[in-house]
């Protein structure tokens, strides 16, 4: 326990590091479901909604632990502006500029959540897909500056979570734009408007 | 009759979103235990590979971090000195006359043949200095 004394706020960072991109990826993962009409949505139901809405919450508070645990580290010593503001930081400039990038993104479009009111709720979607860009960019900086990033059970710790989310993005983005129910034959596809009046042809 | 229908039609309404709020709730409760186990789990794991002498960034063998641990070390010094870096920065022992006894193998000890038509002129006997002193 001496040994790693000067470290725990070191393992910390690098355990909420880790947790947030293996959370990020589920709430993902959800939050693709939610939309999807598929059979999981089925399974998953409305309860993918506050599972979505919990598990972006519990991500951006690991982000901000594995900032802030940075700042009593004893060997970095970054300052809070290193750990705020992107390429900033001596250490690894590149790497840790995207994650600063990634959180802040992760943070901003998923608190805009409770202000879609005002924002729009198409504009909001729209806005809210971007997410993923940060997402990507948050699995960018922990394979370029995580510490653990060549071991073996951070690879498969990060795969477990993140390869189903990456399939359901993919699928989403690849595949048909939107879903709609097949129309029938004896139905006209869309409503027509109420000031239209439906004649019997017979 | 009609005002009967009317509030059972309520009660039900009020079941299913009691019934609704629970089950949010619990899936909150469960996400975030959920995410403190996996916070404890990785901190263990972190912990225990540090403790072990396993970390990337602690460790001294090149074997466990691979490439990105390579760059690590170039870019900066490690977070603690490495064992062979420690004993090669220990004052020197003397063990011969002159306070230091070199350890290069054979190969490396080589004579002076001085070539035909050049003369070698003896270098001036300068103090010996040495490391420990």
């Amino acid at each position: 326990m001496s040994f790693a004394g000067p470290h725990l706020l070191w393992i910390t960072s690098r355990a909420a590091g880790t947790a947030a991109l293996v959370l990020s990826s589920t709430s993902l993962g959800a939050g693709l479901l939610i939309r999807s009409r598929g059979e999981p949505r089925r399974l998953l139901g409305s309860d993918a909604r506050a599972l979505h809405e919990t598990l972006s919450l519990v991500t951006l508070i690991a982000i901000a632990i594995h900032g802030a645990t940075l700042l009593g580290d004893g060997y970095l010593h970054p300052s809070p502006i290193e750990i705020s503001v992107p390429f900033t930081t001596a250490y690894r400039p590149l790497w840790t500029g995207l994650g600063i990038v990634a959180g802040w993104g992760l943070a901003a479009l998923g608190l805009s959540y409770y202000a879609r009111e005002r924002i729009g709720p198409s504009r909001w979607r729209t806005l809210h897909r971007f997410v993923a860009v940060f997402w990507v960019l948050g699995i960018v900086h922990t394979l370029g500056a995580g510490t653990d990033a060549g071991q073996l059970w951070l690879l498969v710790v990060i795969a477990l979570p993140t390869v189903p989310a990456a399939i359901l993005l993919l699928n989403r983005l690849l595949g048909p734009p939107a879903q709609r129910a097949p129309a029938s034959p004896l139905q006209p596809a869309t409503e027509p408007p109420s000031n239209v009046i439906r004649r019997n042809s017979a | 009759m009609d005002e009967q229908r009317r509030l059972e039609a309520k009660g039900l309404a009020r079941a299913k979103s009691r019934s609704r709020r629970l089950r949010v709730a619990w899936i909150r409760s469960r996400t975030i235990r959920g995410s403190l186990a996996l916070f404890a789990v990785l901190w263990g794991i972190v912990f225990v590979q540090l403790v072990s002498g396993n970390d990337p960034a602690l460790s001294s063998s090149s074997k466990s971090g691979g490439g990105n641990v390579a760059a690590t070390r170039e870019q900066q010094p490690s977070r603690e000195p490495a064992p062979e870096a420690e004993a090669e920065t220990a004052p020197l022992e003397p063990e011969s006359e002159y306070g230091y006894e070199s350890e290069a193998p054979p190969e490396y000890e080589y004579e002076y043949e001085p070539e035909t038509g050049v003369e070698f002129e003896e270098p001036e006997e300068a103090p010996i200095t040495t490391g420990a002193s």
